[in-house]
């Protein structure tokens, strides 16, 4: 399952590199996100919270940095599974920084997501449209909190 | 599998919901008629450490009229139950004709009303239904009973206007008028869910329409449905025209997935189709009852 998506952020794209790469920041963008933790330089471990209709599934992931290029790009791969339901789940994610303007940053994303296990019996169909729209969310929290930064600096 | 799950027999809505109230949405779950909620732990899906059967509560059974003509369905009424409801007549039609297209004879026997509702498929025959015959939700909590309108409970994929703690207590119906309900669904094979659905709602009198409410199931997170579609309906009195402008509307409002049943491309594609037979149905029996 791939989402992708494209928003556009109002901030250099050098303070915008420094919020992608903050975990605390990310904790509070991302959709159901619960924790984030550095492990050591290249890897953060994550709890993740999915809700589809009844069913909850905690996510408790590793997230790898495998490429860097300050302001440019980040590639990482994500691992994990849940607790102890037997759902697993693989990512390779990609995010690319395109300088628009002084104060004006595109973010691109890229996500090829597969889950094997209890969560696989849900429909996929239904799944992808889900994750498209938590990329809408990600995106409408990360302009939030960039631009409340922006005010009180 | 974890340890079976403890099963609670209340009599009551209140103390259903006092024992749900004590769960965290989790690990208390509502069992009615269990065609959903048991398969879902098999599957793992779900694995609730405590049951509150519904069985036992006989407010929640079986369909009665209210004082002002109404029908009260009450949560745990079976589909089979809904499908040979006799009062469910003309412009209500529409809920018993869905209710016959659930799945096959043994899930009718088994699901409810309720639980049909509460667990809100997007491909489920009750939505698409309830919203056309612009019903409501009657609702238990902590706090007492309220109602919401069917169109307003539907709210995403598998999510409605439920808060934690809060259960489905009836479904309420305005009193019958003359007019035609119709439910037409579009699947692979017999008893299978929907790829798509038509749910048509029309109250005349004198040869007028009075109310129209369409709405489509399966092709989007809630059930389709359109102020502006039904307003043409009405005025442009079942006309092929109007026929063909609420398609269209409702074809291009429409958020349909992509999965083992169809394309979200051949979703869209059928939504006028079968919004065009459903009128011209209404239509003919409207000119033929002149
Ligand atoms: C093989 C199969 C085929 C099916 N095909 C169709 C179909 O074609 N069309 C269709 O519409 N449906 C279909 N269904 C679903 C069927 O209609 C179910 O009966 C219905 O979705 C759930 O009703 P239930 O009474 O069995 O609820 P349960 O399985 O007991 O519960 C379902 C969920 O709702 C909650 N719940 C139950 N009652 C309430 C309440 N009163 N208030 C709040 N929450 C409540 C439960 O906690 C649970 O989360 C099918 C099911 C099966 C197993």
């Amino acid at each position: 399952m791939r989402m992708e998506g494209t928003f556009e952020v109002g901030a250099p794209r050098e303070r915008v590199w420094r919020c992608i790469t903050d975990p605390t920041l990310m904790v509070a963008c991302i959709p159901g996100c619960e924790e984030i933790a550095p492990v050591d330089a290249r890897r953060y471990r994550a709890r993740v919270l999915v809700e589809v209709g009844p069913v909850k599934a905690r996510f408790n992931l590793v997230v790898e940095v495998v490429e860097e290029l300050p302001f440019e790009r980040v590639a990482s791969v994500t691992r994990g599974e849940e607790g102890t339901r037997a759902s697993i789940l693989s990512a390779e994610n990609m995010v690319i920084l395109a300088e628009i303007g002084p104060a004006l940053t595109e973010v691109r994303y890229s996500s090829d997501v597969s889950v094997t296990g209890r969560l696989a019996k849900y429909g996929l169909g239904m799944m992808k449209k889900r994750v498209d729209r938590l990329g809408v969310e990600f995106a409408e929290r990360f302009r939030e909190r960039i631009a409340a930064g922006a005010t009180s600096a | 599998m974890s340890a079976l799950a403890h099963l609670h027999r209340p009599a009551t809505i209140e103390e259903a919901v006092r024992l749900l109230a004590a769960g965290d949405g989790e690990r208390v779950r509502l069992l009615a008629g269990g065609a959903t909620l048991v398969a879902m732990m098999n599957a793992e899906l779900v694995d609730p450490a405590e049951l509150v059967s519904l069985a036992a509560i006989a407010e929640l059974r079986g369909i009665r009229a209210l004082a002002d003509g109404g029908l009260r369905i009450g949560a745990m009424t079976r589909h089979r139950e809904t499908a040979a409801e006799a009062r469910l007549a003309g412009a209500a039609a529409v809920l018993r004709e869905a209710a016959a297209r659930i799945a096959n004879p043994v899930v009718r026997n088994m699901g409810t009303i309720g639980g049909s509702i509460a667990f809100a498929d997007p491909a489920a025959d009750y939505p698409p239904a309830l919203v056309a015959a612009d019903a409501a939700v009657e609702i238990a909590g902590r706090r007492g009973r309220r109602q919401v309108p069917a169109r307003e409970f539907f709210v995403d994929w598998f999510a409605t206007a439920l808060a934690p703690g809060e259960m489905v207590t009836a479904v309420l119906l305005a009193p019958p008028a003359p007019g035609r309900g119709s439910y037409d669904k579009l699947c692979r094979v017999s008893g299978d869910f929907a790829i798509a659905s038509v749910a048509l709602s029309v109250a005349w009198r004198d040869g007028a329409c009075e109310r129209v409410g369409l709405a489509v199931g399966g092709c989007g997170p809630r059930p389709l449905h359109l102020d502006e579609a039904d307003a043409l309906l009405r005025s442009g009195r079942l006309g092929e025209a109007a026929a063909r402008r609420a398609g269209e509307l409702l074809a291009a409002a429409a958020d349909p997935l992509e999965d083992v049943r169809a394309s979200a491309a051949y979703r869209r594609r059928v939504i006028p189709r079968m919004v065009e037979r459903a009128v011209a149905q209404a239509r003919a029996q409207l000119e033929a009852n002149r």
